[in-house]
């Protein structure tokens, strides 16, 4: 169970709600609500925001698909033993 | 990276990389690798250096497992069959096994995995691009652990239907 309660968007200030929207592309997927983390980022835009901006640099095709950077992210979780 | 096949085999990577560096970083200083004294040695040995394009060395964890030339014998077949042009490309395979350790800080992992990906013609820009989704997922994944954070994504991949290689449909 998280340590936090995650607030659903609607308690977010509009600028973030729109910023759930260009997540909700991101992830081409229609959430319920925001995924946790996405939630959590967007806490604290001032941090949130750059960190999102620079994985989603990171995550750009590049030498290598958004796929294949999809499977390193998901061995680097794993390697993490990280559950989310 | 649709179907489980591809995501069978990134684990199969992330294992026996796992199995490589731990012998390599814990033991690699302490223990001389063996010298090829008989010829199945010397044969998986040549076998080694041709995988990985000629090298001069064998790289250490191969060469401290042979002093049972059995047991190195399966474990060169293993890693042999898990870094070679499958479903996913060996070039994916080795810049996997090199975020893997990366994140679990090998020395011996890091060092030759990025060897390798420079010998299977990755640019520096593609290895930064690799280091970077590493770093930003390291700090994701952190976050997520401190929060305890449960899984919500995990449902929005479709299930793959396909039996087991060679098995037929449930």
């Amino acid at each position: 169970m998280p340590t936090v309660r995650l607030r659903d968007a609607e308690e977010y200030p509009e600028p973030v709600r729109r910023a759930f929207e260009l997540s909700k592309q991101w992830f081409n997927y229609d959430f319920p609500q925001p995924a946790a983390m996405t939630r959590v980022m967007a806490w604290d835009p001032h941090f949130g925001g750059p960190h999102g901006r620079a994985m989603k640099r990171a995550m750009a095709p590049g030498e290598f698909s958004r796929g294949e950077k999809e499977m390193v992210a998901a061995v680097v979780s794993g390697v993490n033993a990280c559950n989310y | 990276m649709v179907g489980d096949a591809l995501w069978y085999e990134a684990a199969m990577i992330v294992g026996i990389t796992n199995a490589l560096n731990v012998v390599a970083d814990g033991l690699g200083a302490l223990m001389a690798p063996v010298k090829p004294g008989t010829a199945e040695i010397a044969a998986t040995y040549d076998d080694i250096r041709a995988f990985y394009g000629g090298a001069a060395e064998i790289p250490i964890p191969f060469g401290l497992a042979a002093q049972d030339p059995g047991y190195l014998g399966d474990l060169w077949a293993a890693a042999k069959r898990a870094f070679t042009d499958n479903q996913l490309s060996r070039r994916l395979k080795t810049s996997l096994a090199f975020a893997v350790s990366l994140t679990t800080r090998s020395a011996f992992g890091t060092a030759f995995h990025l060897g390798e990906m420079r010998r299977l013609g990755v640019g520096e820009g593609g290895i930064m691009e690799v280091v970077g989704v590493t770093q930003m997922f390291s700090s994701y994944t952190k976050i997520a652990d401190t929060l305890q954070l449960e899984p919500d994504m995990g449902h929005i991949a479709p299930v793959d239907s396909t039996p087991a290689p060679g098995g037929g449909q449930p």
